[in-house]
Protein backbone atom coordinates (compact mmCIF):
# COMPACT_ATOMS: atom_id res chain seq x y z
CA UNK A 1 0.00 0.00 0.00
CA UNK A 2 1.21 3.44 -0.51
CA UNK A 3 1.29 5.86 2.20
CA UNK A 4 -0.76 8.10 0.26
CA UNK A 5 -3.25 5.76 0.08
CA UNK A 6 -2.51 4.55 3.66
CA UNK A 7 -3.53 7.98 4.69
CA UNK A 8 -6.80 8.52 2.65
CA UNK A 9 -8.24 5.05 4.63
CA UNK A 10 -6.56 5.80 7.75
CA UNK A 11 -9.53 5.57 10.43
CA UNK A 12 -10.69 3.39 13.54
CA UNK A 13 -9.44 -0.14 13.47
CA UNK A 14 -8.56 0.26 9.50
CA UNK A 15 -5.33 -1.47 9.38
CA UNK A 16 -4.20 -5.12 10.35
CA UNK A 17 -1.65 -7.69 9.77
CA UNK A 18 -2.84 -8.65 7.08
CA UNK A 19 -2.75 -5.29 5.22
CA UNK A 20 0.22 -4.50 3.39
CA UNK A 21 1.21 -1.56 4.40
CA UNK A 22 4.01 1.23 4.09
CA UNK A 23 7.23 1.07 5.88
CA UNK A 24 6.32 4.65 7.19
CA UNK A 25 2.90 3.34 9.03
CA UNK A 26 4.88 0.23 10.65
CA UNK A 27 7.65 2.08 12.11
CA UNK A 28 5.55 5.12 13.32
CA UNK A 29 3.57 2.45 15.02
CA UNK A 30 5.89 0.19 16.38
CA UNK A 31 7.78 3.48 18.11
CA UNK A 32 3.89 4.44 19.55
CA UNK A 33 3.18 0.85 20.72
CA UNK A 34 7.01 -0.17 22.16
CA UNK A 35 6.71 3.45 24.01
CA UNK A 36 3.66 2.01 25.85
CA UNK A 37 4.44 -1.39 26.61
CA UNK A 38 8.16 0.03 27.85
CA UNK A 39 5.85 2.69 29.72
CA UNK A 40 3.39 -0.27 31.12
CA UNK A 41 6.26 -2.45 31.99
CA UNK A 42 8.46 0.54 34.15
CA UNK A 43 5.35 1.75 35.82
CA UNK A 44 4.84 -1.78 37.37
CA UNK A 45 8.09 -2.12 38.72
CA UNK A 46 7.73 1.61 40.28
CA UNK A 47 4.77 0.31 42.06
CA UNK A 48 6.25 -3.10 42.68
CA UNK A 49 8.15 -2.43 46.19
CA UNK A 50 4.58 -1.04 47.75
CA UNK A 51 3.38 -4.75 47.25
CA UNK A 52 5.71 -4.77 50.54
CA UNK A 53 5.36 -1.15 51.60
CA UNK A 54 1.44 -0.99 51.72
CA UNK A 55 -0.12 -0.29 55.56
CA UNK A 56 -2.66 -3.03 55.08
CA UNK A 57 -3.42 -6.04 53.98
CA UNK A 58 -5.84 -4.90 51.49
CA UNK A 59 -3.56 -2.58 49.78
CA UNK A 60 -0.90 -4.99 49.67
CA UNK A 61 -3.06 -7.49 47.69
CA UNK A 62 -4.58 -4.49 45.21
CA UNK A 63 -1.16 -3.04 44.90
CA UNK A 64 0.01 -6.83 43.92
CA UNK A 65 -2.65 -7.21 41.70
CA UNK A 66 -2.27 -4.02 39.81
CA UNK A 67 1.92 -4.69 39.49
CA UNK A 68 0.37 -8.04 37.52
CA UNK A 69 -2.09 -5.92 35.71
CA UNK A 70 0.47 -3.67 34.11
CA UNK A 71 3.22 -6.68 33.18
CA UNK A 72 -0.23 -7.84 31.48
CA UNK A 73 -0.50 -4.60 29.58
CA UNK A 74 2.94 -4.51 28.59
CA UNK A 75 2.87 -8.31 27.30
CA UNK A 76 -0.46 -7.36 25.43
CA UNK A 77 1.20 -4.03 23.81
CA UNK A 78 4.33 -5.88 22.50
CA UNK A 79 2.52 -8.42 21.19
CA UNK A 80 0.60 -5.65 19.19
CA UNK A 81 3.33 -4.11 17.90
CA UNK A 82 5.22 -7.42 17.15
CA UNK A 83 2.11 -7.79 14.84
CA UNK A 84 3.59 -4.76 12.98
CA UNK A 85 6.44 -7.01 11.59
CA UNK A 86 9.34 -3.74 12.29
CA UNK A 87 10.54 -5.42 16.14
CA UNK A 88 10.56 -9.20 17.67
CA UNK A 89 9.35 -8.86 21.75
CA UNK A 90 12.95 -9.70 22.56
CA UNK A 91 14.32 -6.82 21.06
CA UNK A 92 12.02 -4.46 22.81
CA UNK A 93 12.90 -5.99 25.95
CA UNK A 94 16.21 -5.67 25.18
CA UNK A 95 15.88 -2.35 24.09
CA UNK A 96 14.42 -1.63 27.42
CA UNK A 97 17.16 -2.81 29.76
CA UNK A 98 20.06 -1.16 27.49
CA UNK A 99 18.48 2.01 28.24
CA UNK A 100 17.46 2.40 23.99
CA UNK A 101 13.42 2.01 24.85
CA UNK A 102 12.25 4.90 25.36
CA UNK A 103 8.98 5.52 28.15
CA UNK A 104 6.78 7.76 29.99
CA UNK A 105 8.39 10.64 32.14
CA UNK A 106 6.50 10.34 34.86
CA UNK A 107 8.12 6.87 35.55
CA UNK A 108 11.88 8.56 35.53
CA UNK A 109 11.21 9.50 38.94
CA UNK A 110 11.99 7.56 41.83
CA UNK A 111 8.88 7.16 43.85
CA UNK A 112 9.58 5.78 48.01
CA UNK A 113 7.45 7.04 49.96
CA UNK A 114 3.25 5.43 50.85
CA UNK A 115 2.04 8.98 50.48
CA UNK A 116 3.20 9.34 46.84
CA UNK A 117 1.39 6.47 45.46
CA UNK A 118 -1.49 8.00 44.42
CA UNK A 119 0.54 10.64 42.49
CA UNK A 120 0.71 7.51 39.66
CA UNK A 121 -1.85 6.03 41.07
CA UNK A 122 -4.37 8.37 40.77
CA UNK A 123 -2.93 11.22 38.42
CA UNK A 124 -0.57 9.46 36.22
CA UNK A 125 -2.97 6.30 35.65
CA UNK A 126 -5.86 8.82 35.27
CA UNK A 127 -3.67 10.68 32.68
CA UNK A 128 -2.88 7.46 30.93
CA UNK A 129 -6.35 6.69 30.96
CA UNK A 130 -8.10 9.31 29.74
CA UNK A 131 -5.27 8.99 26.29
CA UNK A 132 -5.59 4.89 26.23
CA UNK A 133 -10.11 5.29 26.17
CA UNK A 134 -8.76 7.94 22.91
CA UNK A 135 -6.51 5.41 21.08
CA UNK A 136 -9.58 2.32 21.01
CA UNK A 137 -9.89 4.39 17.91
CA UNK A 138 -6.75 3.99 16.61
CA UNK A 139 -6.03 2.96 13.39
CA UNK A 140 -3.82 -0.39 13.85
CA UNK A 141 -6.43 -2.47 15.00
CA UNK A 142 -4.12 -5.09 17.32
CA UNK A 143 -3.36 -2.05 19.20
CA UNK A 144 -7.44 -0.93 19.64
CA UNK A 145 -7.86 -4.60 20.82
CA UNK A 146 -5.39 -4.41 23.34
CA UNK A 147 -7.09 -0.96 24.54
CA UNK A 148 -9.84 -3.04 24.88
CA UNK A 149 -8.54 -5.19 27.59
CA UNK A 150 -6.66 -2.46 29.08
CA UNK A 151 -9.28 -0.07 29.71
CA UNK A 152 -11.31 -2.80 31.05
CA UNK A 153 -8.92 -3.32 33.97
CA UNK A 154 -7.41 0.14 34.52
CA UNK A 155 -10.88 1.45 36.43
CA UNK A 156 -10.07 -0.45 39.33
CA UNK A 157 -6.55 0.74 39.31
CA UNK A 158 -7.70 4.51 39.17
CA UNK A 159 -10.87 4.16 41.81
CA UNK A 160 -8.00 2.06 44.03
CA UNK A 161 -5.10 5.10 43.55
CA UNK A 162 -8.59 7.57 44.54
CA UNK A 163 -9.42 5.37 47.17
CA UNK A 164 -5.42 5.90 48.91
CA UNK A 165 -6.24 9.44 47.77
CA UNK A 166 -9.06 9.72 50.18
CA UNK A 167 -8.01 7.96 52.78
CA UNK A 168 -4.72 10.44 53.18
CA UNK A 169 -6.54 13.66 52.21
CA UNK A 170 -9.09 12.69 55.35
CA UNK A 171 -6.43 11.36 57.64
CA UNK A 172 -4.68 13.25 60.28
CA UNK A 173 -2.91 16.51 59.43
CA UNK A 174 0.40 15.17 58.75
CA UNK A 175 -0.49 13.03 56.47
CA UNK A 176 -2.39 15.96 54.57
CA UNK A 177 0.32 17.57 54.69
CA UNK A 178 2.87 14.69 53.07
CA UNK A 179 0.40 14.29 50.25
CA UNK A 180 0.19 18.03 49.70
CA UNK A 181 4.09 17.97 49.60
CA UNK A 182 4.27 15.14 47.06
CA UNK A 183 1.79 16.73 44.82
CA UNK A 184 4.12 19.74 44.92
CA UNK A 185 7.12 17.52 43.87
CA UNK A 186 4.56 15.45 40.84
CA UNK A 187 2.56 18.17 39.44
CA UNK A 188 4.60 19.59 37.32
CA UNK A 189 5.77 16.03 35.81
CA UNK A 190 2.59 15.21 35.86
CA UNK A 191 1.58 18.31 33.72
CA UNK A 192 4.33 17.41 31.24
CA UNK A 193 2.52 14.03 30.92
CA UNK A 194 0.95 15.06 27.62
CA UNK A 195 4.56 16.30 26.35
CA UNK A 196 4.86 19.47 24.69
CA UNK A 197 2.57 21.42 22.83
CA UNK A 198 1.67 20.46 19.52
CA UNK A 199 4.49 22.64 17.39
CA UNK A 200 6.97 20.95 18.92
CA UNK A 201 5.45 17.01 19.35
CA UNK A 202 8.17 15.82 17.37
CA UNK A 203 5.81 12.59 15.81
CA UNK A 204 2.34 13.94 16.20
CA UNK A 205 1.48 14.84 12.65
CA UNK A 206 2.31 11.97 10.79
CA UNK A 207 0.90 9.54 13.41
CA UNK A 208 -2.63 11.74 13.04
CA UNK A 209 -2.70 11.75 9.83
CA UNK A 210 -2.36 7.83 9.35
CA UNK A 211 -4.59 7.40 12.18
CA UNK A 212 -2.58 5.95 14.69
CA UNK A 213 -3.32 9.35 17.64
CA UNK A 214 -7.11 10.53 17.25
CA UNK A 215 -6.50 13.31 19.81
CA UNK A 216 -3.33 15.89 20.29
CA UNK A 217 -1.44 16.23 23.03
CA UNK A 218 -2.95 19.86 23.48
CA UNK A 219 -6.75 18.34 23.50
CA UNK A 220 -5.59 15.68 25.61
CA UNK A 221 -4.05 17.87 28.47
CA UNK A 222 -7.18 19.86 28.30
CA UNK A 223 -9.15 17.04 28.61
CA UNK A 224 -7.50 15.76 31.91
CA UNK A 225 -7.00 18.68 33.43
CA UNK A 226 -10.72 19.49 33.45
CA UNK A 227 -11.49 16.41 34.87
CA UNK A 228 -8.43 16.08 37.52
CA UNK A 229 -7.66 19.78 38.65
CA UNK A 230 -10.96 19.64 40.04
CA UNK A 231 -10.46 16.71 42.14
CA UNK A 232 -7.01 18.02 43.75
CA UNK A 233 -9.09 20.57 44.98
CA UNK A 234 -11.48 18.30 46.14
CA UNK A 235 -9.62 16.79 48.13
CA UNK A 236 -8.01 19.98 49.17
CA UNK A 237 -4.81 19.68 47.67
CA UNK A 238 -3.89 23.56 46.89
CA UNK A 239 -2.39 23.68 43.43
CA UNK A 240 1.19 25.45 42.78
CA UNK A 241 1.72 28.93 42.18
CA UNK A 242 3.98 27.45 39.34
CA UNK A 243 3.51 26.02 36.49
CA UNK A 244 0.77 28.51 36.12
CA UNK A 245 -2.94 28.17 34.88
CA UNK A 246 -5.13 30.34 33.67
CA UNK A 247 -8.36 29.92 32.77
CA UNK A 248 -9.70 31.02 29.67
CA UNK A 249 -13.22 30.66 28.12
CA UNK A 250 -13.56 27.69 30.47
CA UNK A 251 -10.21 25.95 29.46
CA UNK A 252 -7.51 25.53 31.58
CA UNK A 253 -4.36 27.08 29.80
CA UNK A 254 -0.80 25.75 30.86
CA UNK A 255 2.31 28.84 31.09
CA UNK A 256 4.49 26.26 29.41
CA UNK A 257 7.75 28.18 30.00
CA UNK A 258 6.68 27.88 33.68
CA UNK A 259 7.96 23.88 33.28
CA UNK A 260 11.34 22.89 32.85
CA UNK A 261 11.49 21.55 29.35
CA UNK A 262 15.19 21.03 29.66
CA UNK A 263 14.67 18.31 32.33
CA UNK A 264 11.69 16.78 29.82
CA UNK A 265 13.78 16.38 27.25
CA UNK A 266 16.88 15.10 29.50
CA UNK A 267 13.91 12.22 30.58
CA UNK A 268 12.79 11.64 26.93
CA UNK A 269 16.29 10.28 25.84
CA UNK A 270 16.95 8.04 29.01
CA UNK A 271 19.51 11.09 30.24
CA UNK A 272 18.51 11.59 33.62
CA UNK A 273 20.01 10.73 36.61
CA UNK A 274 16.37 8.91 37.47
CA UNK A 275 16.35 7.46 34.13
CA UNK A 276 19.30 5.42 34.68
CA UNK A 277 18.78 4.48 38.35
CA UNK A 278 15.00 3.48 36.78
CA UNK A 279 16.30 1.53 33.34
CA UNK A 280 19.28 -0.29 35.47
CA UNK A 281 16.82 -1.11 38.46
CA UNK A 282 14.37 -2.86 36.16
CA UNK A 283 17.32 -4.55 33.99
CA UNK A 284 18.92 -6.31 37.52
CA UNK A 285 15.51 -7.28 37.96
CA UNK A 286 15.05 -8.66 34.59
CA UNK A 287 18.50 -10.40 34.65
CA UNK A 288 17.86 -11.90 38.70
CA UNK A 289 15.24 -13.96 36.83
CA UNK A 290 16.76 -15.08 33.78
CA UNK A 291 16.78 -18.99 35.15
CA UNK A 292 13.10 -19.04 35.06
CA UNK A 293 13.15 -18.05 31.78
CA UNK A 294 15.84 -20.58 30.59
CA UNK A 295 14.08 -22.70 32.80
CA UNK A 296 10.86 -22.19 30.77
CA UNK A 297 12.14 -22.34 27.01
CA UNK A 298 14.41 -25.23 27.99
CA UNK A 299 11.43 -27.10 28.67
CA UNK A 300 9.36 -26.49 25.55
CA UNK A 301 12.27 -26.61 23.66
CA UNK B 1 -11.25 -33.56 9.84
CA UNK B 2 -12.81 -30.89 12.11
CA UNK B 3 -12.05 -27.56 11.85
CA UNK B 4 -13.19 -24.79 14.55
CA UNK B 5 -14.84 -21.37 12.76
CA UNK B 6 -14.36 -18.07 14.27
CA UNK B 7 -16.33 -14.93 13.18
CA UNK B 8 -15.79 -11.49 12.72
CA UNK B 9 -19.16 -9.51 12.13
CA UNK B 10 -17.55 -6.15 11.45
CA UNK B 11 -13.92 -4.87 10.58
CA UNK B 12 -12.24 -4.11 13.96
CA UNK B 13 -14.46 -6.44 15.81
CA UNK B 14 -13.22 -10.05 17.35
CA UNK B 15 -13.51 -13.37 15.76
CA UNK B 16 -16.06 -15.10 17.81
CA UNK B 17 -16.15 -18.74 17.76
CA UNK B 18 -19.43 -19.86 15.58
CA UNK B 19 -19.35 -23.62 14.89
CA UNK B 20 -17.37 -26.34 13.36
CA UNK B 21 -16.70 -27.92 9.95
CA UNK B 22 -16.05 -31.32 8.48
CA UNK B 23 -13.02 -30.47 5.62
CA UNK B 24 -10.43 -32.32 4.33
CA UNK B 25 -8.23 -29.38 4.12
CA UNK B 26 -7.56 -25.68 5.10
CA UNK B 27 -9.49 -24.43 1.29
CA UNK B 28 -12.30 -26.59 1.69
CA UNK B 29 -12.76 -25.35 5.38
CA UNK B 30 -12.60 -21.96 4.81
CA UNK B 31 -15.21 -22.72 2.16
CA UNK B 32 -17.68 -24.95 4.26
CA UNK B 33 -17.29 -22.19 6.84
CA UNK B 34 -18.35 -19.76 4.42
CA UNK B 35 -20.92 -21.38 3.25
CA UNK B 36 -22.39 -22.76 6.84
CA UNK B 37 -21.82 -19.71 8.84
CA UNK B 38 -21.36 -16.87 6.80
CA UNK B 39 -23.99 -17.30 4.57
CA UNK B 40 -26.94 -15.02 6.54
CA UNK B 41 -24.85 -13.26 9.39
CA UNK B 42 -23.26 -10.10 8.87
CA UNK B 43 -19.75 -11.51 7.81
CA UNK B 44 -16.28 -9.80 7.52
CA UNK B 45 -13.69 -11.94 8.23
CA UNK B 46 -13.48 -15.80 8.77
CA UNK B 47 -10.82 -18.01 10.34
CA UNK B 48 -10.86 -21.64 10.37
CA UNK B 49 -8.49 -23.65 12.72
CA UNK B 50 -7.90 -27.78 12.86
CA UNK B 51 -9.83 -28.79 15.77
CA UNK B 52 -6.28 -30.89 17.19
CA UNK B 53 -4.70 -27.53 17.11
CA UNK B 54 -7.10 -26.29 20.09
CA UNK B 55 -6.32 -26.80 23.72
CA UNK B 56 -8.54 -26.37 26.46
CA UNK B 57 -9.42 -26.36 29.83
CA UNK B 58 -12.82 -26.14 31.57
CA UNK B 59 -14.10 -24.92 34.89
CA UNK B 60 -15.24 -28.77 35.72
CA UNK B 61 -10.98 -29.18 36.07
CA UNK B 62 -10.06 -25.74 37.55
CA UNK B 63 -11.34 -23.03 39.37
CA UNK B 64 -11.34 -19.71 37.21
CA UNK B 65 -9.70 -17.00 39.18
CA UNK B 66 -8.73 -18.75 41.70
CA UNK B 67 -10.91 -19.85 45.11
CA UNK B 68 -9.90 -17.15 47.26
CA UNK B 69 -11.69 -13.55 47.47
CA UNK B 70 -10.43 -11.37 44.64
CA UNK B 71 -12.71 -8.67 45.12
CA UNK B 72 -9.79 -5.82 45.86
CA UNK B 73 -9.15 -6.45 41.67
CA UNK B 74 -12.53 -5.11 41.33
CA UNK B 75 -14.10 -1.52 40.57
CA UNK B 76 -17.06 -2.23 42.52
CA UNK B 77 -14.27 -2.58 46.03
CA UNK B 78 -13.78 0.96 45.87
CA UNK B 79 -16.10 3.25 46.88
CA UNK B 80 -15.43 6.54 45.40
CA UNK B 81 -16.51 8.82 42.67
CA UNK B 82 -16.48 7.82 39.15
CA UNK B 83 -18.88 10.11 37.27
CA UNK B 84 -15.92 13.06 36.90
CA UNK B 85 -14.19 10.94 34.12
CA UNK B 86 -15.97 9.14 31.11
CA UNK B 87 -13.72 6.74 30.78
CA UNK B 88 -13.28 5.32 34.36
CA UNK B 89 -17.23 4.95 34.25
CA UNK B 90 -16.99 3.33 30.93
CA UNK B 91 -14.29 0.86 32.70
CA UNK B 92 -16.88 1.03 36.32
CA UNK B 93 -20.14 -0.26 34.00
CA UNK B 94 -17.78 -2.92 31.95
CA UNK B 95 -16.41 -4.72 35.29
CA UNK B 96 -20.00 -4.48 37.07
CA UNK B 97 -21.40 -5.96 33.87
CA UNK B 98 -19.15 -9.25 34.01
CA UNK B 99 -19.00 -9.50 37.86
CA UNK B 100 -22.99 -9.48 37.98
CA UNK B 101 -21.89 -6.72 40.27
CA UNK B 102 -21.10 -9.86 42.91
CA UNK B 103 -17.79 -9.15 43.21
Amino acid sequence: MELQECKARAGPREFGPHDDLPREYREAATRMIQFHANSEIMGAYLERPFIRQSPSLDRKLAFSAKVQDEIGHGQLLYRAAESLGVKTREEMLDELANGEGKFLNCFHYPMTEWWETPMIAFFVDGAAMRRQATIKRTSWEPYAHAMDKICFEEGFHIKHGEHIMRELATGSRREQQLLQEAFEEWWPRILQFFGPTDDESTHHDFAAEVGLKTMSNDELRQAFLNAYLPKATEYGLEIPDEPRIREEDGRYVVEEDDLDWEEFWAVANNDYAGSHEQIDARASAHDAVAWVRATISGETA
Amino acid sequence: MIWEVFRQDEPGGYHTHCGNVHAPDREMALLFAEIQHARRKPTNSLWVVPQKEIASQTDETDRFGGTTDKTYRWVSAYNVDVEFAKEIEDSDREQRSVAGDSA
